[in-house]
């Protein structure tokens, strides 16, 4: 008569999940002054902002949210990121009716793989999770960063149009209203 | 004087005879269908009236056809660098317009009369170099009449010979769309005569498909669906308009001109046109929110190589070597502009339709800068 006993298997899974968002765009700079000249005014007026230059980019990298602006092609992507370690344990358990013997193994070996599968379903819901708060950071930020580099692009139109006038003879007068976001050069020619 | 006696063909014969008529739109699909479905036993050859028949009806059928389809109309296209007028045949010499079959589209027409097309595997093809206008602009016909069983279409595709038919791509793109759509096949074939004819002929076939394809996004729930249906459309647009600017036939884009303004006819346009059947919140990351809906507007992204066109020709001086083509593209600008308003002196040129589609574009984007 085969005796009843319960078999135990325990899996344990540790691993660093990581789950980003980007979006990608363009800055429209007129273009006032050349090219260069432009990329330059960019450039300089976002270092002013907290930029860095990396590889011929501007980045700025805060709380996961990385902001890069490329000054010449004007393209601009703005990435999440989010991390996490996680260790997941279960533990699976059944009946066995012998002792020893290939019975026994077969069954310890269907129950690892059924704790195996739980840990990659459990490790698919914390990646997705993970990839939510990702996507929720970025979005979170958007409004931020469009309005910081909207006012980056307006200051440099602002700066360009004043450079340009200045080429083009004496500078009279110049009236600025931040608040209309109006600027008026009267220039001698 | 009597009636000449009717021609009389085998039963096989009779049923290819059918099934090309159904090709040339000359026979319902109820009569023809069935028969591309049925499996009838290969004869070891045609008899001489059938070839003549089936010869006939090619000449006959794909003549009609393109004169029906637009070749009638009276319209400009370029020739040589400049606008000619004029009906197609008025446009260029008769003889010029020869579309020639080779033996291929009989031995097609004997294979779809003989297999089961839906089934049989492979699908006729052959060694595409031996092709010529005509026998592609038979399969791109046969396709169109057998497109409305999707999976006869599907098996088709499997076949370079409709697979890669460039044609068949620029009027069906939606129909290559999936997860790896195999790349756009050359248009080199069409915008050289006769290919540049039949094209031109084609203007408001081309036109309709894609009023329709722009029309009916707007109803795709799929988020997937949409997403491949418009990267593979934007693929399409970006290699025919590259391709038509190499060969100094900007004109062969006019049917994107007629769609565009006619899209984009109400001033307020929004994306939601394109994108308002996509049902839930679509996939988790932003990203991959933002490039489907961008994928749906691929259309209007291609606008900006055409406003560019229209730039590079209004700098263009008469010293230029194009300057009547870009005389005639500025025309065409102006042509598909909006409709003139009573008592207004000043014409609205097509840049109206393209700041429309800068709007709607601008509207997609959560980085709206600058």
């Amino acid at each position: 008569m085969s005796r009843a006993y319960r078999i135990r298997v325990k899996e344990s899974i540790s691993q660093d999940l990581s789950a980003s968002d980007e979006v990608c765009s363009d800055l429209e700079i007129l273009e006032i002054l050349p090219g260069d000249q432009m990329a330059d005014l960019l450039a300089g007026e976002l270092q002013g902002r907290g930029f860095e230059e990396k590889d011929g980019k501007l980045v700025r990298s805060q709380d996961g949210v990385t902001v890069a602006v490329d000054p010449k092609s004007g393209e601009v992507s703005v990435k999440a990121e989010k991390e996490e370690h996680v260790d997941l344990e279960t533990e699976k358990e059944g009946w066995g009716y012998d002792d020893v013997g290939p019975r026994g193994q077969q069954i310890r070996r269907q129950l690892s793989e059924q704790a195996k599968a739980e840990l990659e379903r459990r490790t698919q819901r914390q990646q997705e999770r993970l990839q939510g708060e990702a996507t929720e950071k970025l979005e979170g930020v958007m409004d931020e960063v469009r309005k910081d580099l909207n006012d980056a692009v307006n200051s440099v139109t602002r700066e360009a149009l004043k450079r340009k006038a200045a080429q083009l003879g004496q500078i009279k007068e110049m009236t600025e209203d931040p608040e209309a976001g109006s600027l008026t050069i009267k220039v001698e020619v | 004087m009597s009636d000449p006696q009717p021609k009389s063909v085998s039963r096989f014969e009779a049923n290819l005879l059918r099934i090309l008529r159904f090709f040339l739109k000359q026979v319902p699909a109820e009569q023809a269908l069935r028969l591309v479905h049925d499996r009838m036993d290969r004869p070891k050859c045609l008899n001489a009236v059938a070839v003549e028949l089936v010869r006939d009806s090619l000449a006959k059928g794909c003549v009609l056809y393109l004169v029906r389809a637009g070749a009638w109309k009276r319209d400009r296209f370029l020739r040589g660098g400049e606008p000619k007028f004029g009906r197609l045949w008025e446009r260029s010499p008769v003889e010029r317009l020869t579309l020639s079959f080779s033996k291929h589209a009989l031995d097609f027409l004997i294979w779809v009369t003989t297999a089961r097309a839906k089934d049989e595997r492979p699908v006729w093809q052959t060694d595409d170099k031996n092709l010529t206008v005509a026998d592609r602009l038979l399969f791109f016909l046969a396709y169109e009449a057998m497109r409305s069983d999707p999976d006869l279409a599907a098996a088709l595709r499997t076949s370079a010979t409709f697979g890669e038919n460039a044609l068949i791509w620029l009027a069906h793109p939606n129909d290559f769309a999936g997860e790896k759509p195999p790349p756009v096949p050359s248009f080199d074939v069409w915008l050289t005569e006769p290919g540049s004819f039949v094209l031109e002929a084609l203007q408001p076939v081309l036109e309709h498909r894609w009023l329709e394809i722009e029309r009916t996004k707007g109803q795709i729930g799929d988020w997937a669906q949409l997403g491949q249906q418009g990267l593979v459309q934007g693929r399409v647009i970006d290699a025919f308009t590259r391709a038509v600017d190499a060969a100094g036939r900007r004109d062969l884009v006019r049917f994107l001109l007629a769609v565009m303004s006619r899209v984009l006819a109400t001033p307020d346009m929004a994306p939601t046109f394109w994108t308002g059947g996509l049902q839930g919140s679509g996939p988790p990351r932003l990203a991959d929110r933002l490039e489907t809906q961008r994928n749906a507007l691929a259309l209007l992204r291609h606008m900006g190589r055409l406003r560019e066109w229209e730039r590079a020709a209004r700098r263009s001086s008469y010293m230029d070597e194009d300057y009547a083509a870009n005389k005639f593209w500025l025309g065409e600008w102006e042509r598909f502009g909006p409709t003139p308003t009573p008592g207004r002196e000043d014409r609205e040129t097509f840049s109206v339709f393209a700041d429309r589609a800068e709007r709607v574009l601008q509207q997609l984007e959560p980085l709206r800068i600058g």
